[in-house]
């Protein structure tokens, strides 16, 4: 049961970070939030399951990437909301122009022919 | 406690966060059109297992692995408590395992390890020289140790030590006044106590000058202990003159309290070494050049390394070999400890593995009894593994949790083991020693625990709070979820059959290594019993040997002839008295004599061990001469007639005639000696080591007025033993009133010879009485635990109709299984180990039918004896309650 989690992790965390620093960029978010905007945005494709998410945001709060305010939700709850601060701005843009690099790497070893037509 | 609070409350809002999360989706699920219970649940559904999320969250926050501790040992702490037998019983038996050998460890570290008890000791190396190829050296204590000559060449000419002391230990000495007082004194080098950076307490020790002339410094420096106990504290005693061997010295200083010299026998005297031949008169080894005497310490320049002192001595060693062809000389270097000489750590070490080993069983028997009760309650908490199994921890997470659990057991058991150990060691070395016969020297021995002794301690406690828990935690984390939660235990736990292999594994173990113990305890009391019925070859009893030395008594050669040959004659005047002997050594006395011969046809020398008897001593000790003739009272005046022993004639010249045969001795230098004639053969005879009737063997006429300053008179006699000590008492008070006079029954020579193996024996009778009481308890314990477990399949039986002794037979047959395997295993093994017992046997075979047979016959009565009280209870179960209750 575990390991099942913790490979699952290791898979998706380069994206998952990715992801969720994204969808903070739109203005703070809690986290049952972001797993549902990842998959409203992904087109119903993407789930993240809890045993990714939460530790992901941990991670990132722990990095400085994001900060988490406590607010109080329309019924009188406590919610942790998280937003992304400068820093994860940054990373942010690094880590877009890295997925671009990866996703033009992969696109044109999965279709070398497109690529030489293209140039 | 900041951290604790911190972690606490991130902790809570872990909590709500995820409650938070639920909610919403669950809200989601509603707005969806779904009943709220089933929301809920469908979200808790797609959430997945929140104790396993709320986990590897917290991993992201770190020091995880210090909390996980915190709470193991928390959770540890808890199960331990809630079992008081048990885990009474499992720190005990570690106590005992784990004390015991840091206990042996801690004699060992004194013996051995510890660095010498000066200041800056890790400053201070033992040189030590091991000599290769065609070695010729008079030798007086070790091979390794230095001449005087070699000891100066060291001094002046090194570049590595601040300084180089030589030491000669272990030099007897006759302290005079109104009571003659024998002491253990040391000679040194003038520059001993600066080298050691010692430092008086009353008065001064030696400076250059002392050691200037030969002959000439009657100086000392006595131990606080010989000032305290002979001298009474006598506040002015510095300055005033002491008898040493008749000769006047002068205290010029007390050490203080503590300093005991360099040497595991404590000293009482510290005189220059250039008073050796004042102190040791008639014998110059000061002058000569081949002789090994010495033992040097250096203290080493600070900054300069091992490599650079081992160079740098090999140059001046090397320069002396140049004037001893043939021969190779290499340096042994090493931190100063005492038994730090090449020979002593040869001896050493083997007796020091074996003593190791031993013990170090006992706490394999401990730790698989350990295990094996770790094992039983495993299948009592099946159902607690199976439900944290279930929440989401993973089978590493129990493993470490039930080693968490073993190692505080360990620990508990390890710390209070070795707390004893502390407190209790040095009063057992005390009461050992005590045991020795008085001839044996007292050892000046640390055991008070340093950071090799605690590290040991620490190392072991660990280590055997891991083996003994890592196989019962593998096992328990390895369990079947359905059948756990199902409620039959038993098998989901262990898998039946691999369960009971495991419990029957660990109770072989304990058997054969019980039986292990036991054989050698065995053995060694056979030895002993052997050794006071043994055929020495020779009549022992009506035998008294009494031994003068007259050296230090202001004797010379002939006026000790006189004395001695005046003493003879007149005991043998004694009522009862039938024959009168003069010998160099005594029979089984700890005096020996040995040399090299070189035999007609042989390169090779052999060594043989000697002694100078005068003609009536064959008839005296009873052994007779077999062909040829014994010796006549002239025969020491030509020197030239030997006669040797059966076996030396057998070994030396095979199938010829020995009588005529000739030997010649190996003098100094490697010019060769006056040839011997053998013109007798004597019986075989264990006169040199009870027990060993075929050690080379030869005697030499005695009878020159130098044999008598130091001889055993040896008196044959009829009637009663304390007649005749007070008859030769008498006479040699009236002689001489100052000699003292020690008479001892030949019998209680044996007493040398038994007191280390009693010693031995007792030690490894306790260890086995040990091993034996935990492998019993083991053996007690798997029988009623399999008892108690097969209740229904007993019941089941004796409802069929079978009746109580064939289930009886049927426990006890599956009991003795691993019991007789183990204990042929232990037989097998002790078989091919049991020779190291060898030399406290005294001839008795290490395969010794008797031991052999007796002591696996009592371990399998034993063993039965444990598995039939349990089994009983087997025998009682009523079918009706037994398949009720399950």
């Amino acid at each position: 049961m575990n390991e099942r989690y913790r490979n699952r992790i290791e898979l998706l965390q380069g994206t998952l970070d990715l992801l969720i620093l994204q969808t903070l960029l739109w203005g703070p978010q809690h986290g049952f939030g972001i797993s549902r905007a990842i998959r409203a945005n992904s087109g119903d494709l993407l789930q993240v399951d809890a045993g990714s998410l939460y530790p992901a945001l941990h991670r990132l709060e722990k990095q400085k990437w994001i900060a988490a305010d406590w607010k109080i939700s329309e019924n009188k709850q406590e919610v942790k909301v998280y937003r992304l601060t400068a820093a994860g701005r940054k990373q942010l843009m690094k880590e877009r122009s890295r997925w671009e690099q990866i996703s033009d790497a992969i696109s044109g070893v999965l279709n070398p022919g497109k690529k030489e037509s293209a140039s | 406690m900041k951290l604790w609070w911190h972690r606490s409350k991130r902790e809570k809002e872990l909590e709500k966060e995820i409650q938070h999360h639920l909610q919403m989706a669950a809200k989601e699920r509603e707005e969806r059109g779904a009943a709220a219970p089933e929301a809920a649940a469908g979200a808790r559904r797609e959430f997945g297992n929140v104790g396993l999320v709320k986990e590897v969250t917290r991993d992201t926050w770190g020091w995880r692995w210090l909390e996980n501790l915190y709470e193991d040992l928390r959770y540890g702490v808890r199960v331990l408590r809630q079992n008081p037998g048990f885990t009474a019983a499992a720190i005990l038996a570690i106590a005992l395992g784990v004390g015991i050998n840091v206990g042996i460890f801690s004699v060992l570290n004194g013996l051995a390890l510890r660095l010498l008890p000066v200041p800056r000791a890790e400053q201070l190396l033992s040189v030590d020289q091991v000599f290769h190829g065609d070695i010729n050296r008079n030798v007086h204590g070790e091979q390794s140790m230095f001449s005087y000559s070699e000891y100066l060449d060291y001094r002046d000419h090194n570049h590595v030590f601040t300084g180089l002391a030589a030491t000669e230990p272990f030099l007897e000495a006759t302290l005079g006044g109104p009571q003659l007082h024998p002491l253990m004194g040391a000679l040194t080098s003038c520059n001993y106590f600066d080298v050691l950076n010692e430092r008086a307490a009353q008065g001064r020790t030696f400076v250059d000058t002392d050691c200037a002339a030969s002959g000439q410094n009657n100086v000392v420096v006595i131990s606080d202990e010989l000032w305290r106990g002979t001298f009474a504290t006598d506040p002015s005693l510095v300055g005033k003159q002491i008898i040493l061997d008749q000769t006047p010295f002068t205290v010029i200083g007390v050490m203080p309290a503590g300093f005991t010299g360099t040497e595991p026998v404590a000293s009482a005297f510290w005189a220059p070494v250039t008073m050796q031949k004042t102190l040791d008169a008639g014998r110059d080894r000061l002058g000569d050049s081949n002789m090994s005497w010495l033992a040097v310490l250096g203290r080493v320049r600070p900054g300069v390394t091992l490599e650079q002192v081992r160079a740098d001595l090999s140059v001046i060693a090397a320069r002396i070999d140049e004037s001893h062809p043939g021969r190779q000389t290499t340096l042994a270097i090493a931190r100063a400890a005492f038994f730090g000489r090449p020979e002593e750590h040869s001896f050493l070490i083997p007796a020091a593995s074996i003593v190791l080993a031993a013990f170090g069983l006992v706490l394999l028997i401990a730790c698989s009894n350990v295990s094996s009760l770790l094992l039983a309650r495993a299948s009592a908490r099946h159902k607690e593994i199976a439900l944290r199994q279930a929440m989401g921890a993973s089978r590493w997470r129990l493993v470490r949790q039930l080693l968490t659990e073993s190692v505080l057991l360990s620990a508990l058991g390890g710390t209070l083991g070795s707390l004893f150990a502390f407190w209790s060691f040095a009063g057992v070395l005390q009461l050992v020693m005590s045991k020795l016969p008085k001839s044996f020297p007292t050892l000046a021995l640390n055991v008070a625990p340093d950071f090799r002794v605690l590290g040991f301690a620490l190392a072991l406690t660990l280590m055997t709070g891991i083996v003994f828990g890592l196989v019962p935690a593998l096992r328990t984390s390895s369990l079947d979820l359905n059948l756990a939660l199902k409620g039959d235990g038993t098998r989901a736990v262990l898998g039946k059959r691999n369960g009971r292999f495991l419990r029957n594994a660990f109770v072989a173990t304990q058997v054969a290594v019980c039986m292990i113990l036991l054989l050698a305890a065995g053995l060694l009391l056979r030895g002993l019993y052997h050794a006071q019925t043994v055929n020495p070859g020779f009549e022992m009893k009506g035998l008294a040997t009494t031994y003068f030395n007259l050296r230090g008594l202001n004797y010379d050669e002939s006026s000790a002839a006189a004395f001695v040959g005046r003493l003879r004659q007149r005991v043998a005047a004694l009522p009862g008295v039938t024959e009168v002997a003069q010998a160099e050594c005594g029979p089984l006395s700890s005096d020996r004599s040995g040399d090299r011969f070189f035999v007609a046809g042989r390169s090779e020398p052999v060594d043989i061990e000697y002694n100078h008897v005068s003609p009536e001593y064959f008839s005296a000790v009873g052994i007779p001469v077999m062909r040829g003739r014994g010796f006549g009272p002239n025969d020491w005046k030509d020197g030239s007639a030997i006669i040797v022993t059966e076996s030396t004639a057998r070994r030396l010249w095979p199938g010829q005639e020995p009588l005529g045969k000739t030997l010649r001795s190996r003098m100094t230098g490697g010019l060769l000696g006056p040839e011997y004639a053998v013109v007798g053969v004597a019986r075989d005879a264990q006169v040199s080591h009870l027990g060993e009737s075929d050690t080379m063997y030869l005697y030499f006429p005695g009878g020159s007025p130098g044999d008598s300053l130091r001889s055993y008179v040896l008196v044959r006699f009829s009637g009663s033993y304390s007649d005749l000590a007070a008859g030769l008492r008498g006479i040699a008070q009236s002689l001489d009133a100052e000699v003292p006079v020690d008479v001892k029954k030949m019998e209680d020579n044996l007493e040398i010879w038994r007191a280390p193996s009693r010693i031995a024996t007792a030690l490894s009778a306790a260890l086995a009485g040990l091993a034996l009481l935990l492998a019993l308890i083991g053996v007690y314990g798997m029988v009623s635990y399999s008892v108690s477990r097969s209740v229904r399949e007993i019941g089941i039986r004796m409802a069929l109709g079978a009746n109580t002794s064939e289930v009886m037979r049927q426990v006890l047959q599956q009991a003795m299984r691993p019991v007789v395997i183990g204990g042929l295993i232990g037989v097998a093994g002790s078989a091919a180990v049991s020779w190291v017992l060898s030399s406290m046997l005294f001839g008795l075979s290490a395969h010794d039918p008797v031991a052999f047979l007796f002591v696996p016959i009592f371990l399998l009565i034993v063993a039965v004896l444990a598995s039939y009280v349990p089994a009983r209870r087997a025998t009682r179960v009523d079918p009706v309650v037994a398949l009720r209750c399950e």
